[in-house]
């Protein structure tokens, strides 16, 4: 670690991040290191356009060692080639680039795509040159997160051409005796959002898939540059509806710990309360999904069901189903524990009634047969893809935000993260059904306390140029916030990362060698959100 | 008017549908679908226009038809409420079962017809089905032909001696799984998803539409109450009269409909209760049940009962 310090250009601390700015040379050797030899996990990865601050653009890593509540963030510095007045033309290969982590860190390889999607800074040796975020019709070398960004003539008229005139996007090809291609989607049937997936199968058996997302991209970062930080919450709230409240509470840490406001006790009490609420629901809904993908049609009834009274109690403690509104910068703007009584009595109902559910699934011997072995996804794909949430923790790595970088109430309470060996679709179920009885334990906890102080501490002004991480853990994983303010304290840039972001590129290890029509099943197991991938 | 008793499969099988799904509804607390949805249903999709994908063949549009006609036709052969008439010599187990397949083959053809991967995916998956479903119901019918000493339906509804033998409890238990695959009910198929990659019937007739997708249906409402009625024949065919007098056929209209009611129950209880079977689990299910069929043949060979 000395070492890694000690070839740094710049260390900047700010609460538990650690800004370590490094040269270029020593940016893979770095990223390296703690990726190899401290274990640590790739929390997220963006880059920024400070050229009208610093005259570069930034790339940031941040990494997390388990067991040390740190964020360390390696920052790399990229200067945009200057034309010698009278030298040669520039050319494509000049472009800006910066070493990719990919290689090395195979949970880079999504991260550094979006960045050269959107910023135009090019991963060198990067394995896939293709685009991720934009499809065809998005014009080529336009880079919507730069500052200086704007629709160009030419834009607007190779967005009217269309697809007809771009070179198609190269899916995987498998080639051999009896593979042939399924094209699912984008559009399908039952109310969900578009994604494409490419099957190539042997028979029924799956032998490789690669799904095409983004198909709803929309532009939320660089949306959020033209919003204040206040009208920011409302569009955390809806990055993805069934993590509404999740988003909006890591973007309203992020927020608060930039202008060092500290949240009063129950206001933190309220937030946690709400956070583990929306678990609830969200994996009592998922629990009951499962059935949905098995045919066993009583349990996706009954799981439903359990789900509409937690909606229905959000909805009377919150006066919105989806926990919105509820969000403020610097606490929160409803009362929430003039409710402890209600919100008891239906936590007795919905605990009876999901003992019973669960009774009855592990009862069905022909549902659990389903879920055994099916989607098996392996610990070591798991951790080289930096899965997160129930699917890092259904394969046995043991992380989860509230224990690694403990905030709001998490440190005062008492439980376990949850982590299940198999990697498979029951693993996935057992994990969520054991979070869900420590969310009710935790709610209960909280609903026993009494608590101090307003509901908002107010805000404060926000230092020029302060930059800060906001996280929670979210029903489907760690969801992060990175934002910055300009000179004026309005914002400049905010970064998020959804867990679906992580999630979806491991979907395609954990289906290989399954049957087609077990996909759907495995798919609900993960429940990832096109939306929240979209962003 | 006897010959007319197939008119009951054609009028009233939407019906039956309907029932199931009220039942299974009601089994998940849910208020579910009036019972006469199935015809609104119907009427609706014949009200409505086609459409056609351009790489279809005459194919395409014909196998509605056939599959119709075809399970109509089936229909005529299986006494209803009596023995009596059923177009007399027509109604024979072989024919029965190889009419209803001709239908299939169609549907199976049209699935593939449009070209895309769900109709080829259904129509394999179905193909692979009836492989081991269509020998497995022959075994069942030859050992109550046998018994009964003729193929014809009517002659087996009538002369059936073997009610409640071994061997009759052995060819009913494979004959209900039979049917449980024949109408795509889990745990072989899921007739109520909307997962395009699980589906076997569904996925075949997934590009059909209007009046085309409503034949479609109704062939298969009709198929499945055809194979009830085939079971109450050959298993239960008391109360089933054997002349066309005006209070036999009216009482037999009345047990032919608590029959119905019967397995209705039967199949929204086994759709209730169970998981879809993984697909490739499905033989080891469909050859247990073919293991039964051959139990029962070879114990009345060796019981005589």
């Amino acid at each position: 670690m000395e070492k890694l310090l000690k070839k740094a250009i710049n260390i900047k601390d700010h609460l538990n991040e650690q800004y370590i700015e490094v040269a270029r040379d020593d940016f893979r050797d770095a990223c390296r290191y703690l990726w190899n030899e401290k274990d640590a996990i790739l929390r997220l990865m963006f880059a920024v356009d400070e050229r009208s601050i610093s005259g570069s653009f930034k790339v940031h890593a941040v990494f997390s060692i388990p067991g040390m509540d740190r964020f360390f963030i390696i920052v790399l510095s990229l200067q945009e080639p200057v034309r010698p007045a009278h030298g040669p033309e520039l050319v494509e290969g000049d472009d800006l680039s910066f070493p990719s982590l990919t290689v090395d860190i195979p949970a880079a390889h999504w991260y550094e795509r979006e960045i050269r999607d959107m910023f135009g800074l090019n991963p060198q040796d990067h394995p896939d040159p293709r685009r991720l975020v934009f499809h065809e019709s998005f014009p080529a070398r336009s880079y919507p997160l730069r500052k200086d960004w704007a629709i160009t003539d030419s834009d607007a008229k190779e967005w009217g051409e269309g697809m007809a005139e771009k070179e198609p996007y190269r899916f995987m090809q498998v080639e051999g005796e009896g593979i042939y291609e399924i094209p699912v989607g984008p559009v399908h049937a039952g109310i969900i959002e578009p994604g494409h997936f490419r099957f190539s199968a042997v028979g029924e058996t799956i032998f490789f898939l690669e799904p095409r997302l983004f198909y709803t991209h929309k532009g939320t970062e660089k949306l959020f540059e033209s919003f204040g930080f206040e009208d920011g919450v409302n569009l955390a709230e809806r990055v993805s509806g069934t993590s509404s409240f999740s988003h909006s509470a890591a973007y309203c840490m992020a927020v608060e710990r930039m202008m060092g406001v500290h949240l009063t006790e129950k206001a933190e009490a309220a937030r946690t309360l709400l956070l583990e609420m929306e678990r609830l629901y969200n994996h009592i809904g998922d629990i009951g999904n499962l059935c949905a993908g098995t045919g066993l049609t009583v349990g996706y009834a009954r799981g439903a069901v359990i789900k509409e009274k937690l909606m229905q109690l959000n909805q009377r403690v919150t006066g919105s189903r989806y926990l919105r509104g509820v969000n403020l910068i610097g606490g929160i703007s409803k009362e929430i524990f003039p409710h402890s009584d209600h919100i008891r009595s239906t936590l007795d109902i919905v605990t009876k009634e999901y003992k019973g559910l669960m009774k009855l699934l592990l009862g069905t011997v022909s549902h659990i047969e389903r879920l055994e072995n099916t989607g098996v996804l392996s610990r070591e794909i798991a951790r080289k893809l930096g899965a997160t949430g129930v699917s890092a923790r259904a394969s046995g790595i043991p992380d989860d935000i509230r224990h690694a970088h403990p905030h709001l109430f998490y440190d005062r309470l008492d439980f376990e993260a949850n982590t299940m060996a198999a990697g498979d679709v029951l693993a996935r179920m057992m994990v969520r059904t054991a979070d869900l009885e420590c969310s009710i334990s935790i709610i209960r906890t909280i609903l026993d306390g009494r608590y101090q102080g307003e509901n908002a501490a107010g805000t404060r002004a926000i230092p020029p140029f302060a930059a800060s991480l906001g996280y929670t853990e979210g029903p489907r994983g760690s969801i992060f916030y990175w934002v910055m303010a300009d000179h004026a304290g309005g914002v400049f840039r905010v970064k998020l990362r959804s867990p679906s972001f992580c999630n979806w590129p491991v979907v395609p290890f954990a289906v290989h060698g399954n049957i087609v029509p077990d996909f759907p099943l495995c798919n609900k197991s993960f429940n990832l959100s096109y939306s929240g991938c979209d962003m | 008017m006897a010959y007319f008793q197939f008119l009951i499969i054609l009028l009233l099988s939407p019906l039956l549908n309907g029932f199931i799904k009220k039942l299974k509804a009601m089994m998940q607390g849910r208020v579910g679908p009036v019972l006469l949805q199935p015809y609104y249903d119907l009427i609706r999709l014949f009200s409505k226009e086609m459409v056609l994908s351009r790489v279809t063949s005459w194919i395409f549009k014909a196998a509605p038809f056939i599959v119709f006609a075809s399970t109509l036709v089936a229909s005529m052969m299986v006494p209803v409420i009596t023995t009596d008439s059923s177009f007399g010599m027509m109604g024979d187990v072989i024919a029965f079962i190889y009419i209803l397949a001709a239908g299939r083959f169609f549907m199976a053809l049209a699935g593939l017809d449009a070209g895309t991967a769900f109709g080829g995916e259904g129509s394999s998956r179905e193909m692979t089905v009836a492989i081991l479903v269509e020998p497995m119901m022959m075994l069942c019918l030859f050992t109550a032909a046998i018994s009964a000493g003729s193929t014809n339906i009517a002659r087996i509804a009538e002369t059936q001696r073997l009610l409640y033998s071994p061997s009759h409890i052995l060819a009913l238990s494979a004959f209900i799984v039979a049917i449980i695959a024949e109408t795509g009910r889990i745990p072989v198929d899921n007739p109520d998803t909307h997962l395009e990659l699980t589906m076997i019937h569904e996925g075949m007739i997934l590009e059909y539409s209007g009046p085309h997708l409503a034949l479609m249906e109704w062939a298969h409402y009709m198929k499945q109450m055809l194979l009830f009625t085939l079971t109450m024949d050959i298993f239960f065919p008391l109360g089933i009269a054997t002349d066309t007098g005006l209070f036999s056929l009216a009482f037999s209209l009345v047990i032919f409909i608590l029959k119905m009611l019967l397995m209705g129950f039967l199949m929204a209880w086994v759709e209730s209760s169970r998981a879809k079977i993984r697909f490739f689990q499905l033989p080891s299910l469909l050859e247990g049940a073919f293991v039964l069929a051959f139990l029962s043949l070879l114990t009345y060979i060796m019981m005589g009962k």
